[in-house]
């Protein structure tokens, strides 16, 4: 029998149409004529194949299109337009976007004649903008939509700026005048940028102060704490030991107040000199809010920037997303812990997929007889791979952290008891979940691999004397390792993206602390986490204000996309470059 | 390595060749070392391959663990029964929330406080009552009573418990062992708790002045008390024996500026009952708020009382509860006030709710409903009294059944039967905690049974089945798990999550699946290898997009879109395969030599064009295509408020119209004309096909309007149906956008079983005359029709399972409509919402375990059966 390749027929939809040409060619043949025959060549019923291709890449380019616009140019400073509008009243603002809609019957009755009847012309459409206004403080809400026939004009003052502040998120306005160490003075360039500067030193200051050294005399003393109940549960509550154990974690409780008032008293005196640099801030109707400089953590006059400059803001704004934490209720600032959290949770979850999925790979192919066993188990592993995510999430909350957690709780952690340790949500239990929902991608990654291996380089090992094992050990896992390589990167990708399991089994929205800290023993397995996936849906969800978050979704979700795409082309250039390290072992 | 040789084989003088030889022997055994380690590593690949179905059978088998216990039955945890020493018959018996402590009130004013697992007598003191008792009453919490005489007084008295912890340094002296955990001294009953202190019980018993509020013996009384915490309320309503019903409503009204309290109480008769003269009232039943009273008589009819209006009392209704002659005999709320059980002669115990329903034959709109009937007692129902903490109530019947049976779920929980020793009436109680019965007869004989019911309020049939809850009108499908108060009926029917789990997957892969499997047919049969290898990789990296992503833009970016040009989406769905069909028939006039010089990528691009122009027009023919057919507001037409249903049947029938013209026009016209295009040349044949096909499509439209008018005519609206009032977040976004995430997985795997067709069943069909669109549907498809098949399996399975984009874009309504524009809730999302808040092992933790396990079993077959076909198809192609 002659095979055939695909590629050696003519694969087009004007095959038939050739075949007809090249018959039509030949003159005066009279027999039963094919050649218009057009239902044969099924034109439309192919357009509406290729158009269905065709939908699917368009749809797949502009998602992706999208994502990236919207991502790439959030953090560009864009300018602040004050409008006039017809009732008098002025707004000042970023356009964020706009489009046509249609005005509503309520709307249409308070416009004069000339108004509606253009609006009547376009069908009943007119168009909108909306306003970032910002000032949440002073207006209650963030942005403001401004249909294009309530507009008197526009303009760009140069003395307008745009400030972001450490809380109530943005602000849109002039500077009517600073304090400077308690003494009032007028506005000068210069001295606030050099005040702001060091007011931003101060704050930083007093946030190391809080956090670090603050920080760790808590520690310290539930440290204590927890030490005093360790003793009473261990040699009961009357023993000498437990007395002494008291005695000596009062003494150091103690030692470590005195040392946290002292902390605390630099702190108080930052905040003194703190609360004395000041600034007003007055918005475009006149109405003012006077705030400590500190607060401000970047100012830039929106309508006098030059293209480097712009530049300068935008980097700056790229470098705070992703190494600082989030603040106003995750819709600004950065996403580190999220960052994080997510490669932390990836991380520990090769460390347990790795083994697992090789050695069930290995089971399939090096080991099991074919037969009715290893097609359960293959089975099994594509029911593995079919299950719901969800299910994890509640296979993993149920079992990893409330059986599991709770048992490693009473054994080992006591003394915290009834505030559970590992009996809880946790970055173990959620990583332990993902290893189990991505396992079927590493084995079925490396079982390809493996079978790649020729049969000829294991019959030579075999045949050389080596063992089972050995032969696997050195021969066959070697030539496999590219592919046992993507497999696992594969799965990383998969595990970085999945957010339902991991919102039962210990993802929350803003994580005190990380997992790997400075503090005894360092790694903190049973602690919750910070997760991009989960970011999106809480600042996308569950914030005050979607509308203000949405640019901050936006960005997060590239910084999710991009990391997922990289995970997957490393993939691709690790296994090319391990490709070409195993060569020479080919015979 | 070298191997020392013993100084006895060389003292033998043998050979070095000997020598040799027994060191190539030794040297070719494995060692040690390689045996072993061959041994562990086949032992630990073995363990560890077989641990995959370990991890699916251990995931099923822990989640049924978690499961089972929603439908186990209760167990009976401990009895005790004792003769406790009383007087005179007792009338009266409340106990504290530990099963400690019971206090029996008996008809001569005596009060026995007895320790309940001992049956001891702890405390007893003696009041004086001037009559008989001939009616007792009690709140829910059974702590304050009214009891009230033959001689027309009534007196309320106080019968609690008082919880207080004392350390152990301040116990008193003289105590008294009661048994191993109990200690008493002065009526007081110590015990010791997990902290060290000493829980101390502490009998409150304190009784009322005399009140006379009538000339005959009272005969049935009710005592409640309601109202909120700034303004308690306290009522009771009284019968006295020429059958005068009374109605007292004390406020206390607390003074913000001084914190005085003043009490206005309100005492008005009620409205004469209509009964004959021989009938007597059983029962009276006062609401907390006192608005409502309800009157049982022993002809078996119930009569209403509207007290809104306290001074203008109203009879609402009177109506039969019981069958013909038969009285009734006992008489309650369930906690909430909202339901009302009613207990037979015949110890038939039914449950009856107030419903507003219009075009009720009664005064004030409102009726009583049968709502249920629970299993029969085998004797009269004497006594019944409500759970504090839930749907559940304790009726006791003449032969001395005690029963406790869950509302709600109407189930029997437990079937207590009063040992033979007991004499006279018994009445039953609920221990606070729901977790134990307590029985005493009027002898003074006490049985407690300490109960644990599993999820009392879960059956099979609560999951699966209508129930009919409080407050609605029927019997219907309801999921919600919480409710703002404690007394609320928790509702969890599975049947709207299922619903909509099977909604969202039904709209996903309507889209889902065409457009996956043509492209896969394209992909495979008609595109060049350069194309496929880059479309490919391209859709499989979709593939490992997270859908919270797709989630976030569903919601955040597409609902609002859809939401706005909802006309220009609609028209798109018609827009877009006409847009192309022309693309083809414009193609089809082409020249033959310039129509095959092009094929390929160029004509590709063209499509790719033409769905771009087609959405263009969409988007800009939206409002005129609004104004058209649905008068310019398409949302308001969804809602019914204007318009009729023929604009959207019409455009639903088009596309069945279109194929029963193009199926009519072949069969009929198909072999004329074939014939007439023969004659011409490709270009001329194409105009004509064109032709054809703009005849075809008016056609269609002709027939799909006047099908649309004549539904129209005889009375069918699609609104209310699959067309409702618009919603955000609704269906069609979820089902777009779910569709997004299923075409990948639909895709690469179809694509791959197509692929797997042996290339020379295409050359032979190729070389028989067919074209290769012939033969991509007469001999590819059908060959790999068992691997695209489980290709779509496998998409459901991923459709059904998706979380994150049904959470963000669904609007998480857990309704039952078809309707297209409306939200849904699926078993996942539903999953995530619920689960976090869920307390460990509560009724709704598992029940949303079983949640997971409906999903996980529901997918568990489609993937197996997905599996099953694949394994299948894979040998059949390999065979051909």
């Amino acid at each position: 029998m002659t095979d055939i390749k695909q590629d050696d027929i003519p694969a087009s939809g004007a095959a038939g149409v050739a075949a007809v040409a090249a018959r039509e060619a030949v003159p005066g043949r009279r027999v039963r004529r094919f050649s218009a025959d057009l239902s044969a060549v099924g034109e439309p019923a192919l357009w509406g194949f290729g158009g269905a291709l065709a939908l699917g890449i368009i749809l797949i380019a502009g998602f992706l299109f999208m994502i990236a616009w919207n991502g790439v140019t959030t953090f560009w400073p864009k300018p602040v337009e004050v409008v006039e509008l017809r009732d008098g009243s002025v707004i000042a603002g970023v356009a964020t976007r706009g489009g046509p809609y249609r005005v509503g019957e309520d709307v249409l009755v308070r416009l004069d004649d000339t108004q509606r009847a253009e609006i009547t012309e376009n069908g009943g459409m007119a168009s909108r903008t909306l306003y970032k206004t910002a000032n949440f403080d002073l207006y209650g809400d963030d942005f403001r939509w401004v249909s294009d026939f309530e507009v008197a004009g526009t303009s760009t003052p140069a003395d307008f700026y745009y400030f972001e502040r450490q809380q109530w998120g943005v602000f849109v306005g002039r500077v009517a005048g600073l304090v400077i160490d308690g003494q009032a003075q007028p506005y000068d360039a210069a001295t606030m940028v050099r005040e702001q500067r060091r007011a931003r030193e101060r704050f930083e200051q007093i946030r190391r102060l809080e956090r670090r050294e603050i920080g760790a005399i808590n520690h310290r003393i539930d440290q204590e704490r927890l030490a005093m109940r360790r003793a009473a549960l261990r040699h009961g509550a009357d023993s000498d030991r437990t007395r002494a154990q008291i005695e000596s974690s009062e003494a150091r409780i103690a030692e470590l107040r005195a040392e946290f008032s002292v902390l605390q008293e630099r702190v108080d005196a930052i905040r003194a000199v703190d609360r004395a640099h000041r600034v007003q801030l007055e918005e475009v109707g006149g109405r003012q809010v006077d705030t400590e400089l500190s607060q401000i953590v970047r100012y830039f006059a929106a309508n006098e920037l030059s293209f480097t400059q712009k530049l300068g803001i935008y980097v700056s704004r790229w470098w705070e997303f992703v190494s600082t934490e989030p603040r106003e209720a995750n819709t600004q600032g950065g996403v580190l812990p999220a960052i994080f959290g997510t490669v932390a949770m990836t991380m520990l979850m090769v460390v347990f997929v790795a083994p697992f999925g090789v050695i069930t790979a290995l089971y399939l192919r090096e080991y099991a007889k074919q037969g009715r066993l290893t097609s359960i188990v293959r089975i099994s592993v594509n029911n593995l791979a079919g299950v719901p995510s969800i299910v994890y999430g509640v296979f993993g909350l149920g079992f990893f952290a409330y059986t599991m957690g709770g048992t490693i709780d009473q054994l080992f952690y006591p003394e915290s008891l009834p505030n559970p340790t590992f009996g809880k949500g946790g970055i173990l239990w959620a990583s332990l979940t993902l290893a189990l929902l991505t396992v079927p991608v590493v084995i079925v990654a490396s079982e390809e691999a493996l079978s790649a291996v020729p049969r000829s380089m294991r019959e030579g090992s075999l045949a050389c004397g080596a063992s089972t094992w050995q032969t696997i050990r050195y021969v066959v896992l070697p030539k496999a390792l590219p592919g046992i390589m993507t497999g696992m990167i594969l799965a990383m990708a998969r595990g970085a993206g999945e957010v339902a399991p991991l919102m039962l089994v210990g993802v929350v929205k803003l994580a005190p602390a990380l997992p790997i800290d400075g503090f005894y023993p360092f790694i903190h397995l049973d602690r919750s986490f910070m997760h991009l996936g989960f970011h999106i849906f809480d600042v996308g969800f569950q914030s005050r204000n979607s509308e203000a978050g949405k640019p901050m979704v936006f960005v997060t979700t590239l910084l999710l996309l991009v990391l997922i795409v990289t995970m997957n082309a490393t993939a691709i250039y690790v296994r090319n470059r391990l490709k070409r390290k195993y060569a020479g072992a080919q015979f | 390595m070298p191997h020392p040789i013993p100084d006895a084989v060389v003292a033998d003088g043998h050979s070095a060749e000997a020598r040799a030889e027994r060191q190539r022997q030794r040297s070719m055994q494995t060692r040690r070392g390689v045996i072993l380690g061959e041994k562990i590593a086949g032992w630990v690949i073995t363990v560890g391959g077989l641990m995959v179905i370990f991890a699916v059978l251990g995931i099923m088998v822990f989640l049924f663990r978690v499961v089972m216990p929603l439908l186990s039955s209760g167990e009976v945890l401990g009895q005790v029964n004792h003769r406790i020493e009383t007087r005179a018959p007792v009338v009266w018996v409340n106990s504290d929330e530990f099963q400690t402590l019971g206090l029996a009130v008996e008809n001569d004013g005596g009060v026995t406080v007895f320790h309940v697992p001992t049956g001891a007598t702890v405390l007893r003191e003696q009041f004086d009552f001037s009559a008989d008792v001939s009616a007792v009453s009690g709140t829910i919490e059974r702590d304050r009573i009214v009891l009230g005489f033959t001689d027309g007084t009534v007196r309320f008295a106080e019968l609690g418990v008082s919880n207080t912890a004392t350390p152990e340094s301040r116990l008193p002296e003289g105590l008294v062992t009661l048994d191993a955990r109990d200690r008493t001294a002065g009526g007081q009953v110590f015990t010791r708790v997990q902290t060290g202190d000493f829980r101390t019980l502490t009998p409150e018993i304190s009784l009322g002045e005399v009140e006379q509020i009538s000339e005959h013996a009272i005969i049935a009384l009710d005592y409640r008390t309601g109202g909120t915490v700034e303004r308690p309320t306290i009522a009771f309503a009284s019968v006295d024996a020429v059958g005068q019903v009374r109605v007292s409503r004390s406020r206390v009204q607390r003074n913000m500026m001084t914190g005085q309290e003043t009490v206005r109480t309100t005492t008005v008769d009620l409205p004469a009952l209509p009964i004959e003269p021989d009938v007597s009232v059983t029962q009276v039943l006062l609401s907390g708020s006192a608005d409502r009273a309800i009157v049982a008589t022993d002809d078996g009819r119930l009569h209403r009382y509207d007290l809104r209006d306290l001074d203008a009392p109203v009879l609402a209704e009177s109506r039969r509860a019981t069958a013909e002659g038969v009285a009734i005999t006992a008489l309650t709320f369930l906690g909430g006030e909202q339901s009302l059980v009613v207990g037979g002669e015949d110890g038939s115990l039914s449950v009856f709710f107030r419903l507003q329903r219009s075009g009720a034959p009664t005064a004030d709109g409102f009726e009583l409903v049968r709502a249920r009937d629970h299993a029969a007692m085998p004797a009269a129902v004497v006594d019944l009294s409500e759970a504090q903490r839930d749907k559940s109530f304790v009726a006791t019947d003449a032969a001395g059944n005690v029963w406790l049976v869950h509302s709600t779920s109407d189930q029997v929980l437990f079937e207590f039967a009063r040992s033979g020793e007991a004499r006279g009436a018994a009445q039953a109680m609920i221990f606070p905690r729901g977790d134990g019965v307590l029985m005493m007869a009027e002898d003074g004989w006490m049985e407690a049974w300490q109960v644990r019911a599993h999820h009392a309020e879960v059956t099979i049939r609560v999951l699966f089945g209508r129930i009919w809850y409080e407050g609605y009108g029927q019997p219907e499908f309801i999921w919600q798990s919480t409710a703002g108060t404690d007394l609320a009926e928790p509702k969890y029917s599975l049947v709207p999550l299922v619903f909509g789990t099977m909604k969202a997957a039904f709209y996903a892969m309507l889209f889902a699946t065409p457009i996956a499997l043509m492209a896969a047919i394209y992909t495979s049969e008609f595109v060049d290898r350069r194309v496929r290898a880059t479309v490919k990789p391209m859709m499989e990296m979709m593939e490992s997009l997270p859908t919270v992503v797709l989630g976030f833009v569903a919601a955040l970016v597409l609902a609002p879109l859809v939401e706005e040009w909802i006309a220009a989406v609609l028209l798109g769905f018609f827009s877009l395969p006409v847009g192309l069909m022309l693309g083809a028939f414009l193609w089809q006039m082409l020249p033959p030599h310039v129509a095959l010089r092009y094929d390929g990528f160029p004509k590709f691009t063209l499509m790719a064009l033409m769905i771009a122009l087609a959405a263009l027009s969409a988007y800009n023919l939206g409002p005129a295509f609004e104004q058209l057919l649905f008068q310019g507001d398409f949302k308001g037409w969804t809602t019914g408020r204007i318009g009729t249903g023929t604009p959207f049947m019409f455009l639903i029938l088009l596309p069945i119209s279109y194929l029963a013209v193009g199926w009519a026009f072949r069969r009929f016209l198909g072999h004329h004309y074939r014939a007439l295009l023969g004659d011409r040349d490709r270009a001329a044949a194409g105009r004509l096909d064109a032709l054809r096909w703009l005849l075809m499509l008016a056609a269609a439209m002709l027939f799909s309007f006047s099908v649309a008018s004549l539904l129209t005519a005889i009375g069918y609206d699609p609104r209310g149906g699959f067309v409702d009032s618009y919603q955000q977040r609704n269906a069609l976004v979820v089902g777009f956008v779910m569709a997004f995430a299923v075409i990948p997985n639909i895709y690469t795997l179809a694509e791959d079983a197509l692929n797997a067709v042996p290339g020379h069943l295409r050359a032979a069909s190729l070389a028989c005359g067919a074209t290769p669109w012939q033969t991509a549907l007469w001999v590819v498809v059908p060959t790999a029709a068992s691997g695209v098949f489980s290709a779509i399996m496998m998409g459901m399975g991923r459709a059904v399972g998706e979380t994150m984009i049904v959470v963000m874009a669904a609007g998480n309504t857990p309704i039952m409509e078809w309707n297209v524009f409306s939200g849904l809730r699926t078993l996942s999302a539903n999953i995530a919402i619920e689960l976090p808040e869920a307390v460990k092992d509560g009724t709704n933790y598992r029940v949303l375990f079983l949640a997971a396990l409906t999903l996980f079993i529901m997918t568990f077959f489609i993937n197996t059966i997905a599996e099953l076909i694949r394994q299948r198809f894979r040998k059949r192609a390999f065979q051909l």
